[in-house]
C-alpha cells in the first residue's frame, strides 16, 4: 500500500510566474551569518555616531538613519531568513511587499491626516 | 507559463522543505508575520503621532539612555545571528550544535528582556506611570508589545528545545526551528526600526 | 457584595424587556439541554460538533450563528424603527435606545456578515478548488471557536453588567471612562478583539488554502470567481485588521489600565481612534463585499448557462478594488478638517474605486446577456442585487464629494447609503449564496416557492425601509436620535421606513420557516449536482464525504466539472485510484481555547484580575501543549472509502 495521501498532496508546487521561482542557496561555512551580523554591528553604530555627532540637520539624519536601518532589514531579510527560500512559488515575498507597503501607507498618511491644525475645519 | 521544480532539486531542498504538507505552515507564519508587519505600523504610527505629546510629563529626550538600550540592541542583534546559526547547524544535521546555538539565542533573547524591564521600572520609578502623557503611553505600549513578542519567542524556543531533545532533526522539527528562526529575526528587523524610530531620533533635536 | 451585585447587575440589565429577553433565553435554553438529554445527543453534539476540524461542519456552525445574529440584529432593528416610528415615541428612553443600536451595528457587521462569509468561505472553497480539508484545520476550528465564545461574551452584555452604548464604531471620547464608567464598552472591546484574532488566522489559513492546494491543472487564471474573491478577502483581512486590534487594544488600554492615548487630557487625541478604527473600517467594507461579488459571479454564470464574462477584468477589478479600498479611509471622517489637501486626495481616491466595481456590474450583466436563464432565488437575489447596488454605490460617490459630505455627513441620508450598500450588496449575496450551497451543505433544496415569498417582501420591504431615510436625511434628520418632534415634516417618512422594517422582519420569519419546512419535507438530490453547475463542488454527492474527493481531480479549463460534463465524464471514480487518505483528527484543544479566552475576557471585562490571568494561563498551557501535539491526524483505509463511494453510487463499473 502507498503512503496515505494528505490533503495537500501536490498542491502549490507549479510556478506559474517564473519571477516567483524560488531560489536554495547554502555555503560549506557560516559567511553569510558572519557578514549578516557584522554588518548589521557597523550600520547600528553607524546610525548611532551620526546621531551623537549630529552630523546633518535633523531633517536630513531622519531620512538616512532610517535609510541605514531599512538596509539592516533587507539585510536580515535576504541572510537570515532566507527570502527566497519556498516550496513552490514564493508567494510571501510577495505578501510581505503588500504588507510593508500598507505599513508604510499607514505611517505616513497618519502623520499627513492627524497635523490638521490649518486648513478648513 | 509552468515551471515545474526540478526533480532532483526536490532531494536537494533542506529537510523543512521536503514535505509538502508541512510547507505549508512555513508559508501560513510568513503570511502571520506580514500581518504582524501591520500591527506594529498602527503602533509605529500611534507613536510617530504621539511624541511631542508629552503634557506635564518627561520628554524623549529626559528619558531615553542611549547606552543601555545600545547593550540591548547588540544582544538582540547577536541572538539573530546565533539564531542563523543554529538553523546552519540544522541543516547539517548536527542536533547538539542546533541545540546549543538556539540555548544561546534564548538566553540573550532573556538578557534583552531582562534590561528591558529594568529600563521600564527605572522610568517609571523616575518619571511616573504611562498615565502622564499619550508620549508615555505610546512608547511604552510600542516597545512593551515588542518585548511581549520576545517573551513569546522565550517560552516558544524552550519548548522546541525540550521536542529537539526528544526527538533530534526531523521535519516536523525542522520545519519548526525555522518558523521559530523567521519569527525571531522578525522581531530582530522590528527592533532595529524602534531603535531607530524611537530611541534615535527621540534624541536629534 | 452589594457592590458586587450592582456591578452585575445595574438598572440596565433590570428593564422588563431586558428581563423578558432573560426569561426566553433561560427556556429556549433549558429547552435546548432537555432536547439534548432526551433525544440522548450529547456525545454526538461533542463528537460531531464540538470537537469537529472538518471544514464543512465548521461552515455550517459559522451559518448557525449568524442566523441567530441576523435574528438578534435584526430584532434590534425593529425596536428602533418602533421608537421613531411616530414624534415623541416613548417606547425606548434614550440610554435603551443607545444601547439598541450599539449591539445593532455590532452584530450586524461582527456576529452576522462575518460569520455568514465564513461560513461560506469554509463550505465552498475547499470543495471549488479540489481540496479535502482548509490548510490548518485545527486552526480553523480554533478560529471558529473564539467567533463563537466572542459572540456569547458580546450577547451577554445586556443579561449581565449592561450593554455597551457608544455606538458600533465605539468612538472616543464616548468610550473614555470618565464618561462611560460601565463595563458595557469593555464587553465590546474584549469580544471584538478575541474574534478578531481567529479573523486573522481565518484570513492567513484560507490564504494559504488557496495558494497551495489548489487541484492539479487549476492556474490561478482557472480558478473559480468566488475562489479569486476569498483569496483577495483573506489578504484584505490580514492587513486591515491589525488596524482594528490596535485601536481596541488602546482603548482598553484607556480604560482598564490608565493610559491616556485617547483622552484630551494628557495630550492624548480621540481622533488618532477614529483614524486607526477607519484604517481598518474601510477594508472591512470590502472584506464583506467581495465575497458577496464572488457568489453572484458564480450565481450568474450557473442560472445563464454561460462563462462568466470578462473574467480576467473581473479578477482585475477585484485586485484593484482591494488596492484602492486601503486608501480612502478618511472618508468616513472628511468633517474632523483635516485640511483642503487631505480631503481632496481621498474625496479622488474614493470617486475611483466606482470604476472596477462599475466594470463588475457590466460583466454581470453581459453574463446574462444571451443566457437562457433560470429564475431560481439564488437568481432572483442577483437580480435584485444589481439595480440596488448601483443606486447605492452612486450615493457613495455622492458622499465622496467633500463639500457634499459636510451637509450629508451623520445624517440619515449617511444611514441609507450604507444600510443600501451593505444590505443590497452584502446580505442579498449571503442570501444568494445561502440557497445556491445549501443543497451542497445538506443534500436537499430549500423551498424555492417560500424562498421567492421572503424575497419579496425583504426586498420590497428594503426600499419602504431605506428610501425614505434619504429623504429623512436631505431634511436634516440626523443619525442616532432616539426621538424627535411634530412639525418638521418627517413624521410620514419615519413610519413609511417602519413599517418597511417590518416586512423585511417578515421576509425573516417566512426565511426560517422555509428552512424548517424544506428540512421537514425533504426530499434528498442524490444527483450532487441539482442546478446543473459549472464548479468542482457539484462534482461530489451532496453532503460531501468527510475527505471530499476519494480521487483528487485534474482541471484544465476553467468551469472545471462544467468542461468535464460536456466531455461525457461524470463523478465517479475507478475503485483501483483510491489510495488511502490522511486527514486531520478530532480535537477539543479549539473549543477549550475558546472557553479560556471567554473565562479571561470576564475576567477582564469585570476588572477581576485573576479570574483572567487564571483564563491567559489556560490559553498559554493550550498553546503549548498544542506544540508538542504528535497524533493530529488518522488515516482512512481504502477499503473503507471505496465502500463509503460505492455506498453512495460513485464507483465505475
Amino acid at each position: 500500500m502507498s503512503t496515505p495521501h494528505s490533503p495537500a498532496a501536490h498542491g502549490g508546487e507549479e510556478i506559474e510566474i517564473a519571477l516567483l521561482a524560488p531560489k536554495f542557496e547554502e555555503h560549506a561555512f557560516p559567511w553569510r551569518q558572519i557578514f549578516g551580523y557584522a554588518a548589521s554591528l557597523v550600520l547600528t553604530l553607524g546610525a548611532l555616531l551620526l546621531v551623537e555627532r549630529h552630523v546633518l540637520a535633523p531633517t536630513a539624519l531622519l531620512v538616512v538613519i532610517l535609510a541605514l536601518a531599512a538596509i539592516q532589514a533587507g539585510l536580515q531579510l535576504g541572510l537570515f531568513m532566507h527570502l527566497r527560500e519556498s516550496a513552490g512559488a514564493t508567494w510571501h515575498v510577495v505578501t510581505l511587499a503588500i504588507g510593508i507597503g500598507v505599513a508604510i501607507g499607514i505611517v505616513i498618511f497618519s502623520i499627513w491626516i492627524m497635523t490638521f491644525k490649518s486648513g478648513v475645519s | 507559463m509552468t515551471v515545474q521544480a526540478h526533480p532532483a532539486q526536490q532531494t536537494q531542498m533542506p529537510l523543512e522543505f521536503r514535505d509538502s504538507h508541512e510547507t505549508l505552515g512555513i508559508l501560513g507564519f510568513w503570511l502571520f508575520l506580514a500581518s504582524d508587519v501591520v500591527l506594529f505600523a498602527c503602533l509605529f504610527a500611534v507613536y510617530a503621532v504621539f511624541h511631542g505629546r508629552v503634557a506635564a510629563g518627561p520628554t524623549p529626550l529626559q528619558i531615553f539612555h542611549l547606552g543601555p538600550v545600545l547593550t540591548e540592541t547588540v544582544l538582540l542583534l547577536t541572538s539573530s545571528f546565533t539564531c542563523g546559526i543554529g538553523i546552519f547547524m540544522m541543516r547539517r544535521g548536527r542536533t547538539k550544535a542546533l541545540m546549543a546555538w538556539l540555548a544561546l539565542t534564548m538566553l540573550l533573547g532573556l538578557a534583552f528582556v531582562g534590561m528591558e524591564i529594568t529600563e521600564f521600572t527605572t522610568d517609571v520609578a523616575t518619571f511616573g506611570t504611562w498615565h502622564q502623557s499619550a508620549f508615555l503611553s505610546s512608547f511604552f505600549t510600542l516597545v512593551g508589545t515588542h518585548g511581549g513578542h520576545v517573551s513569546f519567542g522565550i517560552l516558544w524556543a524552550a519548548a522546541l528545545l525540550v521536542r529537539l531533545w526528544r526527538q533530534g532533526i526531523t521535519q516536523a522539527t525542522a520545519r519548526r526551528v525555522y518558523t521559530f528562526s523567521l519569527y525571531w529575526h522578525f522581531l530582530d528587523i522590528i527592533w532595529i526600526f524602534l531603535f531607530t524610530v524611537v530611541y534615535l531620533s527621540g534624541k536629534i533635536t | 457584595m452589594s457592590h458586587l451585585l450592582a456591578q452585575l447587575f445595574p438598572p440596565s440589565v433590570l428593564r422588563p424587556m431586558e428581563l423578558g429577553a432573560d426569561a426566553s433565553i433561560l427556556l429556549g435554553g433549558l429547552g435546548i439541554v432537555l432536547l439534548l438529554t432526551r433525544l440522548r445527543r450529547w456525545g454526538w453534539l461533542w463528537r460531531e460538533w464540538i470537537t469537529t476540524v472538518d471544514h464543512k461542519k465548521i461552515g455550517i456552525m459559522y451559518l448557525i450563528f449568524a442566523m441567530v445574529g441576523l435574528f438578534r440584529g435584526g430584532l434590534d432593528a425593529v425596536m428602533l424603527r418602533t421608537q421613531l416610528a411616530i414624534p415623541n415615541n416613548t417606547f425606548l428612553g434614550p440610554e435603551h435606545y443607545n444601547e439598541i443600536f450599539t449591539t445593532h451595528g455590532t452584530i450586524m457587521v461582527f456576529f452576522m456578515a462575518m460569520p455568514f462569509i465564513f461560513a461560506l468561505f469554509n463550505i465552498a472553497v475547499p470543495l471549488m478548488i479540489g481540496a479535502r480539508d482548509v490548510a490548518f484545520p485545527k486552526l480553523n476550528a480554533i478560529s471558529f471557536w473564539l467567533f463563537a465564545f466572542a459572540f456569547v461574551l458580546f450577547n451577554m452584555s445586556f443579561v449581565v453588567g449592561g450593554s455597551p452604548n457608544a455606538g458600533w464604531t465605539a468612538y472616543a471620547p464616548l468610550t473614555e471612562l470618565r464618561f462611560n464608567p460601565g463595563v458595557g464598552e469593555n464587553y465590546y472591546l474584549i469580544a471584538l478583539q478575541i474574534s478578531g484574532i481567529g479573523t486573522i488566522a481565518t484570513g492567513v489559513n484560507f490564504l494559504v488554502t488557496i495558494l497551495r492546494m489548489r487541484a492539479k491543472g487549476m492556474t490561478l487564471m482557472k480558478m473559480p470567481l468566488f475562489v479569486w474573491s476569498v483569496l483577495i478577502t483573506s489578504s484584505l483581512v490580514i492587513f486591515a485588521f491589525p488596524a482594528l486590534t490596535v485601536a481596541l487594544a488602546l482603548t482598553m488600554l484607556d480604560r482598564l489600565f490608565g493610559t491616556s492615548f485617547f483622552t484630551i487630557a494628557h495630550g492624548g487625541m480621540p481622533m488618532m481612534y477614529v483614524n486607526l478604527f477607519w484604517i481598518w473600517g474601510h477594508p472591512e467594507v470590502y472584506i464583506l463585499a467581495l465575497p458577496a461579488f464572488g457568489i453572484f459571479s458564480e450565481v450568474v454564470a450557473t442560472f445563464s448557462r454561460k462563462r462568466l464574462f470578462g473574467y480576467p477584468a473581473m479578477v482585475g477589478s477585484l485586485i484593484a478594488i482591494s488596492l484602492l479600498s486601503y486608501g480612502v479611509w478618511v472618508h468616513h471622517f472628511f468633517t474632523m478638517g483635516a485640511g483642503a489637501a487631505v480631503n481632496a486626495f481621498f474625496g479622488v481616491s474614493t470617486m475611483l474605486i466606482a470604476i472596477p466595481t462599475g466594470v463588475k456590474i457590466f460583466n454581470w450583466i453581459f453574463t446574462m446577456w444571451g443566457g437562457r436563464i433560470r429564475m431560481t432565488v439564488a437568481m432572483l437575489w442577483q437580480l435584485a442585487f444589481i439595480p440596488t447596488f448601483v443606486i447605492g454605490g452612486a450615493t457613495g460617490v455622492m458622499l465622496a464629494v467633500v463639500p457634499g459630505d459636510y451637509q450629508f455627513h451623520n445624517s440619515y441620508f449617511l444611514v441609507a447609503h450604507f444600510h443600501n450598500v451593505l444590505i443590497g450588496g452584502v446580505v442579498f449575496g449571503l442570501f444568494s449564496g445561502l440557497y445556491y450551497w445549501w443543497p451542497k451543505m445538506f443534500g436537499y433544496l430549500l423551498s424555492e416557492r417560500q424562498g421567492k415569498w421572503a424575497f419579496w417582501f425583504f426586498l420590497i420591504g428594503f426600499w419602504v425601509t431605506f428610501f425614505p431615510q434619504y429623504l429623512l436625511g436631505l431634511k436634516g434628520m440626523t443619525r442616532r436620535i432616539y426621538i424627535y418632534p411634530h412639525g418638521l415634516g418627517w413624521s410620514p417618512l419615519n413610519l413609511i421606513s417602519t413599517l418597511g422594517a417590518y416586512a423585511m422582519g417578515i421576509g425573516f420569519v417566512i426565511l426560517v420557516y422555509s428552512v424548517v419546512y424544506s428540512w421537514r419535507h425533504r426530499e434528498p438530490d442524490l444527483t450532487g449536482d441539482p442546478w446543473d453547475g459549472r464548479t468542482l463542488e457539484w462534482s461530489l454527492p451532496s453532503p460531501a464525504p468527510e475527505y471530499n474527493f476519494a480521487v483528487l481531480p485534474e482541471v484544465t479549463e476553467r468551469d472545471a466539472w462544467w468542461e468535464m460534463k460536456q466531455e461525457g465524464r461524470s463523478g465517479k471514480v475507478r475503485a483501483e485510484d483510491i489510495g488511502a487518505i490522511r486527514m486531520p483528527r478530532n480535537t477539543p484543544v479549539p473549543f477549550l481555547l475558546g472557553m479560556s479566552f471567554f473565562v479571561a475576557g470576564i475576567g477582564a471585562v469585570f476588572s477581576w484580575w485573576p479570574i483572567a490571568i487564571a483564563g491567559m494561563l489556560f490559553v498559554i498551557a493550550l498553546l503549548v501543549s498544542g506544540w508538542f501535539e504528535e497524533h493530529d491526524h488518522h488515516d482512512i483505509p481504502a477499503e473503507e472509502i471505496r465502500r463509503t463511494e460505492a455506498a453512495l453510487g460513485r464507483l465505475e463499473g
